[in-house]
């Protein structure tokens, strides 16, 4: 027999080695890799050129076979998805005017500019979840990924507008407005929206499914260890400029992630309830909302609200909240939607 | 065969680059330079160091000949009023030999 006590501790014992199994994942030992020699000062240079290459290339990857999956599926299921992800967006800002801002010694419109690049999303950790959940065999919807504009468009609208009202409140100067349309043409011309949407555009317009599969689809994987070995080393150098500004921006940078992840996965799962979108498709929303732009967003908020300190918000974001949403937040929602699908 | 001019040197954030390009060219300079830069300043080291993930954090240098001191002072101006208090930035004007006559 069965006693209750075992019945009850065997989920978590199951959800441990789960976890441990998806903390073994190449992606993060490449990521700890690029921590590990970045902290021991190496010579290790990867050039400029070359991250740029690999984003766009993994970018547009994901974006052809977003374009593909779109091709194939009803418009109307990606609807309410891309409506959680809009309000994730702007809910993840107000989350941190609300709460970062009020710490003692924070000044608003650095911890705004903080959860604007919070709400927006990182390129490198959308390529990085997509492999995990391919090798967990959790299924998802291949144009989840198209959600990424849906997020990260409405985080920095919104963390740009809600500075610029505090700061024009502050000096007085009440009939300051704050044009939207320069910031959503900034973010839809920044690198990394860009290669995704030409990908969805090329995925749904050119049935490009022969390239995609004997030169895009090989080469992600190896492209995306060489990325995370780039993004270990940022988040090492960038360490640097975290201790420079207040320890409130770091704690908000390990906490931020995992709580945003759980916000978008609870929405993820109401919405299966409703429409059937998928356990991992509420995955990769949890780990886009847990993820914090490195690669495009930091120069459209450092023109959108200027008076705020780039050591504060890139410092998290790079330093710390990319290693978390990759390190936790993919292991933790895979290890989730695993238990779920009752493996 | 030469000619004195004004060289007017600005260290800056890389992302104002296309604003102050626009800038020096409305105020009426006919050329310009640009070339990556890094260093040290009172806001910390900022280089061209690699990786860099974002631009956010390089610099640039933007070189401007000018034939008269007014043109060189008119950009600093500019410059100052919309810039010096939010960014990362340092100008300096000197006086330099052009070897290529009336270019300026």
């Amino acid at each position: 027999m069965i006693s209750p006590f075992f019945i009850k501790i065997k989920p978590v014992s199951e959800f441990i080695t789960l976890l441990i199994k998806q903390l073994q994942s190449p992606t993060l030992g490449f990521l700890i890799g690029g921590i590990v020699v970045a902290s021991f000062g190496s010579q290790l240079a990867i050039p400029d050129s070359i991250y740029k290459f690999i984003t766009f290339f993994l970018l547009l990857k994901i974006g052809l076979s977003g374009g593909i999956a779109i091709r194939n599926s009803n418009f109307s299921e990606i609807f309410l998805p891309a409506l959680a992800a809009v309000a994730l967006g702007i809910l993840i800002v107000l989350i941190s005017r609300y709460t970062l801002a009020k710490l003692p010694g924070i000044k608003v419109p650095d911890a705004v500019a903080t959860g604007g690049l919070f709400g927006a999303v990182s390129g490198s950790t959308l390529a990085a979840v997509l492999p995990q959940l391919d090798s967990a065999k959790v299924p998802y919807e291949a144009w989840t990924a198209a959600l990424y504009p849906f997020m990260d468009i409405p985080a920095l609208v919104t963390a740009i507008v809600v500075a610029s009202l505090y700061i024009s409140k502050r000096s007085g100067h009440a009939s300051d407005t704050v044009e939207i349309w320069p910031i959503v043409k900034d973010s839809l011309q920044s690198s990394a929206v860009t290669a995704l949407l030409l990908g969805v555009a090329l995925g749904i317009a050119t049935k490009p499914e022969p390239v995609y599969e004997s030169f895009f689809n090989p080469l992600f994987r190896g492209f995306l260890s060489i990325l995370m070995i780039i993004m270990g080393m940022e988040a090492a150098q960038r360490m640097n400029e975290l201790r420079k500004v207040a320890q409130w921006f770091a704690i908000y940078a390990f906490i931020a992630p995992i709580l945003h992840g759980f916000l978008a996965f609870g929405l993820g799962l109401l919405i299966h309830r409703i429409t059937g979108f998928s356990i991992g498709g509420a995955v990769v929303l949890a780990v886009i909302a847990a993820s914090s732009s490195d690669i495009s967003e930091p120069p459209t908020l450092r023109a959108g609200i200027p008076s705020a300190n780039p050591s504060a918000y890139i410092g998290a974001s790079t330093a710390i909240g990319t290693p978390v949403a990759i390190a936790i937040c993919i292991p933790l929602f895979i290890g989730i939607a695993e238990m779920m699908l009752g493996r | 065969m030469s000619q004195q001019v004004w060289k007017l040197v600005i260290v800056a954030e890389e992302i104002l680059s296309k604003k102050l390009i626009k800038l020096i060219k409305e105020a009426g300079a006919t050329g310009y330079t640009v070339m990556a830069a890094g260093g040290e300043g009172n806001r910390n080291v900022r280089s061209t160091e690699e990786p860099s993930v974002s631009h956010t954090l390089s610099n640039i240098k933007i070189e401007v000949l000018t034939g008269t001191r007014e043109l060189a002072d008119r950009i600093t101006h500019h410059i100052e009023t919309k810039y010096y208090a939010d960014y990362s930035i340092i100008t300096y004007i000197s006086q330099v030999e052009a070897l290529r006559d009336h270019k300026f």
